[in-house]
């Protein structure tokens, strides 16, 4: 039975295949008579094969490609190459194999490293790598490893250097926890190298622990100049060369994501700020043990590096001085204009810091030879580069003024307090936008007998550790809490000294092998308990038990607040970590609303799908970042080209299908189709549902408000709603661009121009490049009034954007000549040349008072489908149209929400 | 040239005994024969590449193979057998490596794998996953056996559709019309 309907599915199907590609769907209804079965099963088939162009025509045999080449590539020892003997492998990185080799003609050890094929077959690339590897080379800095030779023998690129009998820092990590001496030895070494090569214009771009070399005397090499860029490249050049081939196999490569500065993992330009992140992270390790942004994925890591604030060293590692802190922190900066701005400024505040820290240490001898003091001060040990925990504390910024040794030993211990309580106090009020303060208290014995500190503040800190990987959470770190360790603490008094959110008070109770927790969550404001903890655990192995009850109740936690607050980490959608990292990289190109970058958010999101075909929420990110590029995003000379907008509707539409048949309560999927019925389809009514049940099914999606209020202002034609809506998106995500953008329509459109014009100064900072389009987008031109005002505006927006002189010229001679309708003709003259959309330049023709060009625009931006035609009836810069009959037709046909 | 003939008449005797005795033993020696060779052969067309040529390794290796058992001097008979071979094997190998990146990704061997390759997101390589075409094409052998060993002679094993035919003693037109039927079928499968 089955086989026979088999057959018959192929029969049709074949010669379904024979007939003329739009005569195939009739052809197939005909044959299959009644049976709807057999005929879904056919179309399913036909249209499988439609998107199927290239599935499996390039033989398979090319996936292992890169196997063989691997595998190719390891030498053996006792070949030679060149005059190097090879004596063994030592190392294998991205990058190619690294050997130890006899250089028979010197007869001295060498270091050599044969580059993969795929990174030195770009000859201009090659060319560009071996100069600045020579160039670093030829600094002669005692840090940097010397390079002997890069050449070639018969087949292979490879580079010659010194050999290094040491250890790289990696490999340093893995053995030993390093001491502060150690960690600034090599942090000053490793800066003052690269302090050199900054000034000499070279940029290393990848610094991290496999890069750093420590010899067994503690001298430190820095490795592989230039080389990162070299790959870089050929990133780039692959990702090229592929688009190329195959439209849909584009992809990007990140390397270890640990060490990269945000500017970097994003793929923007990078210069020598980038180095002095990568070695700030390098510090933070040495210091706490982990790296400042780890997450438990790339994805989540990348998040943490764009987003999240590193917690403080004092969290991992007791005996860090503030200063230390301080610097590290500002190497750190997100923002490379934050951060310290060059290699030599870290230098010489590492190096001072170094100095007044061995001060300190002569200061303590003093004290410990009997001033009060010494109560108080423990002892130094006899390793002077070993300092404890208390006397960190104490380098304070005042050591610097070097007063008298003695009376300064005293009050080191009292400016050190109060540099500690500050820092409390700082940390307390350091707004945190939305997010929840968390302190969780040591936990209590019930039977006072059997207290054990690896309970009370060893399931603390595992807690601790699990709540500081939540997003939205900020985490008192174990040393504020620890004090609670003895007292008998009502846990929200406790709160409000920490000045937290919640607290997290918790008991435990032992017997027979087993260990009970009961966690209680407090609201310190409500005083209620939101959520009660229960587990019970075998107390064989202590570890593994603190991280069951730490994990357990992280996610308990977590769903609580997702229920509440909508922690959008709750809902990642996809199991596949590279694609959920795709899909956060996606969201970040979509939200700077230009073209090319909504052209990488589709490359991301439609990569994600590629790697989950389920994740229904890249989907609706290629549904709404398709229909941004029809929108026609900035630059404005890219705006309405009908083949891309009909076609990016098709495009976006499947993808809005496809979400919602994977997930039908999918929020975004509804703002995605809310927008395509509005911008594109006009069918305002539909629009409205859409929008709704987005809200509807997220109340807490800045993208559902935002399009809602899109809708709003234009067919819904009610203003002071869509600013309310408006205004709860913008609370929802303060930081994304769009809603900032909508907000200034919506205050242009319902003509409040004052706000508009104040709106449109502050998206003009954080937006300079969109300055001017958003100047004429908003509506910048129609707000009337005064003119000299609109033209200096226009003047600074244009600047801050970068617009040309000759353009700035041109308009200026405009202005002199004939004030703002001069400006507005030389803006019609110019959106004609650039083809900018339609519906903008009937705007312009009406304001300068050419009616009839305008509805010749009007008309044929209708016919085009520009998303602008939505806000027909609304657009402000239309109104010198409106008491003309035609206009009323016009919006008639573009049709009315009843 | 000399090694090519060794190979050539090596081949051929392994075919024959394996045709001979259907050893398991003999299918495997095959295996790691074809499997060495590609091997070799794709280092020696990489290390041949000089800079700025544009030929991806991706049609070296597959020129490599197809050199490789396109060996004229081999009967058609067993060259039959050795196209159906070849075809499992390659299915098996790439099948293999592809679990092999799988668990990589999926983090299984962590420990094992250094840090810089973990957090490596390589270019994509295909637009589907291997995994899934296999489980996908065992159930498509199940509905019609045909059709799934189209799909290893022309996908696996890189013949185009005169070879294919060949092979299978049908028309070249056959073969085409039972290619769009699998496609079709298949990329649904990898779709839903």
């Amino acid at each position: 039975m089955a086989e026979e309907k088999w057959l018959k599915v192929r029969e049709i199907f074949d010669s379904a295949l024979q007939q003329k590609p739009d005569e195939r769907r009739g052809f197939v209804n005909d044959v299959c008579g009644g049976d709807k079965t057999l005929l879904a099963e056919i179309e399913s088939l036909l249209s499988s094969l439609d998107g199927a162009e290239s599935f499996m025509e390039t033989p398979a045999v090319a996936k292992v490609a890169g196997a063989f080449e691997a595998e190719a590539k390891v030498l053996e020892k006792g070949k030679c190459f060149g005059h190097y003997e090879i004596i063994e492998q030592i190392g294998a990185g991205g990058m190619g194999e690294v050997y130890l080799a006899q250089d028979k003609k010197l007869d001295r050890k060498v270091a050599v490293k044969i580059l993969n094929e795929r990174f030195s077959r770009d000859e201009s690339n090659l060319q560009r790598f071996i100069r600045e590897a020579k160039s670093a080379s030829g600094l002669n800095h005692p840090n940097i490893l010397v390079i002997h030779e890069i050449g070639e023998s018969g087949d292979a690129h490879y580079i010659v250097s010194e050999h290094i009998k040491g250890k790289t820092l990696r490999a340093i990590f893995n053995e030993k926890t390093l001491k502060l001496s150690e960690v600034f030895d090599i942090a000053i070494q490793s800066a003052g190298a690269l302090c050199a090569a900054h000034e000499a214009h070279l940029i290393h771009r990848d610094i991290k622990p496999e890069n750093i070399m420590i010899r067994p005397d503690g001298f430190v090499k820095i490795l592989d100049f230039g080389l990162a860029k070299l790959v870089e490249q050929q990133a780039i050049g692959l990702e090229k060369a592929t688009a190329k081939q195959n439209e849909t196999a584009k992809g990007v490569i990140l390397g270890t994501i640990n060490y990269m500065s945000p500017e970097q993992a994003k793929g923007e330009r990078v210069d020598e700020r980038t180095d002095i992140f990568s070695l700030g992270v390098l510090i933070y390790e040495m210091l706490a043990g982990r790296t400042p942004f780890t997450g438990d994925s790339v994805s989540e890591t990348f998040a943490n590096l764009i987003n999240q604030e590193p917690q403080p060293l004092a969290r991992f590692a007791a005996n860090v001085p503030d200063e230390l802190q301080r610097i590290v922190s500002k190497m750190i900066g997100k923002n490379k204009n934050e951060r310290f701005q060059t290699m030599r400024d870290v230098v010489t505040d590492l190096k001072d810091l170094r100095e007044n820290l061995s001060l300190n240490e002569k200061l303590e001898r003093v004290a410990s030879s009997g001033t009060q003091a010494t109560a108080v001060l423990p002892a130094t040990t006899g390793d002077a580069n070993i300092l404890t925990a208390e006397t960190q504390y104490s380098f304070s910024l005042a050591v610097k003024r070097h007063k008298p040794l003695a009376a300064l030993a005293s009050a080191v211990l009292l400016i050190s307090a109060l540099a500690l309580s500050y820092y409390f106090y700082a940390a307390k009020n350091t707004p945190v936008g939305n997010k929840k303060s968390i302190a969780v208290l040591p936990l209590k014995s019930i039977n006072t007998a059997s207290r054990d500190e690896i309970y009370e503040v060893g399931i603390a800190d595992s807690l601790i550790y699990r709540l500081a990987s939540i997003k939205g959470f900020i985490v008192r770190p174990l040393s504020a809490i620890r004090k609670y360790t003895d007292i008998e603490q009502d846990p929200l008094a406790a709160g409000r000294e920490q000045q937290v959110d919640y607290v997290l008070a918790s008991n435990y109770q032992i017997a027979g092998g087993k260990i009970r927790v009961t966690s209680q969550l407090f609201n310190v404001e409500s005083g209620q308990i939101e959520e009660t903890y229960k587990g019970e655990k075998d107390t064989n192995d202590v570890f593994a038990m603190q991280d069951a009850v730490a994990d357990e109740f992280g996610k308990l936690l977590q769903s609580h607040f997702a229920l509440t607050s909508g922690t959008p980490s709750a809902k990642r959608g996809t199991e596949n970590e590279e694609a959920y990292r795709l899909y956060l990289q996606g969201l970040y190109f979509n939200d700077k609303r230009t073209e090319p970058d909504a052209l990488k958010a589709i490359e991301a999101f439609e990569q994600a799908v590629r790697l989950d075909p389920n994740y229904a929420r890249a989907w609706a990110g290629i549904a709404t970042a398709r229909r941004s590029i029809a929108n026609g995003l900035a630059p404005a000379s890219n705006f309405g080209r009908d083949t891309v907008i009909h076609e990016q509707h098709r495009i976006s539409m499947e993808a809005v299908n496809k979400a919602l048949e994977l997930d039908p309560n999918l929020s975004e999927a509804y703002s995605a189709l809310c927008e395509n019925k509005l911008n594109y389809e006009y069918d305002f009514a539909a629009a409205e549902t859409a929008c709704k049940r987005a809200i509807e099914l997220d109340p807490n999606s800045p993208l559902a408000h935002t399009t809602y209020a899109r809708f709003l202002f234009g067919p819904g034609r009610r203003f002071d709603d869509a600013i309310a809506e408006i205004k709860t998106a913008i609370d929802l995500d303060p930081t994304s661009l769009l809603p900032q953008i909508v907000y200034t329509v919506c205050l242009t459109y319902a003509r409040r121009y004052d706000e508009a014009a104040r709106q449109l100064e502050r998206l003009a900072q954080r937006n300079p490049k969109g300055a001017v389009v958003h100047f004429w987008l908003v509506g910048g031109g129609a707000m009337p009034g005064n003119d000299a005002e609109a033209f200096e505006r226009l003047k600074r927006f244009q600047i801050l954007a970068g617009t040309n002189e000759e353009t700035i010229r041109i308009f200026k001679t405009a202005y002199q000549a004939a004030g703002w309708q001069g400006v507005l003709r030389e803006q019609a003259k110019i959106s004609d040349n650039y083809n900018s959309a339609l519906f903008l330049r009937a705007c312009i023709y009406a304001q300068i008072g050419d009616k009839k060009k305008a509805f010749e625009y009007l008309e044929k931006a209708y016919e085009r489908r520009e998303h602008w035609m939505a806000y027909l009836q609304t657009d402000p810069r239309l109104d010198p149209l409106r008491d003309d009959p035609r206009f009323d037709e016009m919006v008639k046909c573009v049709g009315i929400l009843q | 040239m000399e090694n090519n003939e060794r190979l050539a008449s090596e081949i051929t005797e392994m075919l024959r005994d394996w045709s001979d005795n259907h050893h398991a033993d003999s299918a495997d020696a095959l295996l790691k024969l074809v499997y060495g060779e590609l091997r070799r052969q794709a280092h020696r067309y990489l290390q041949k590449e000089r800079s700025g040529h544009t030929l991806q390794t991706t049609a070296l290796v597959h020129e490599a193979y197809l050199k490789l058992i396109k060996q004229k001097d081999v009967s058609w008979e067993s060259r039959s057998h050795f196209f159906a071979i070849a075809a499992t094997m390659m299915r098996r190998i790439l099948i293999d490596y592809a679990k092999t990146k799988h668990r990589i990704r999926r983090g299984g061997v962590h420990s094992d794998v250094p840090l810089e390759n973990a957090l490596t997101i390589s270019v994509s390589e295909t637009d589907f996953d291997l995994l899934a075409l296999d489980e996908a094409l065992n159930r498509l052998a199940e509905k019609e056996e045909h059709l799934a060993k189209i799909v290893e002679l022309r996908f696996f094993s890189g013949l185009d559709v005169a070879e294919t035919a060949e092979v299978l003693g049908i028309s070249e037109s056959t073969v085409k019309r039972d290619w769009q039927m699998a496609k079709a079928w298949l990329h649904r499968e990898l779709t839903r």
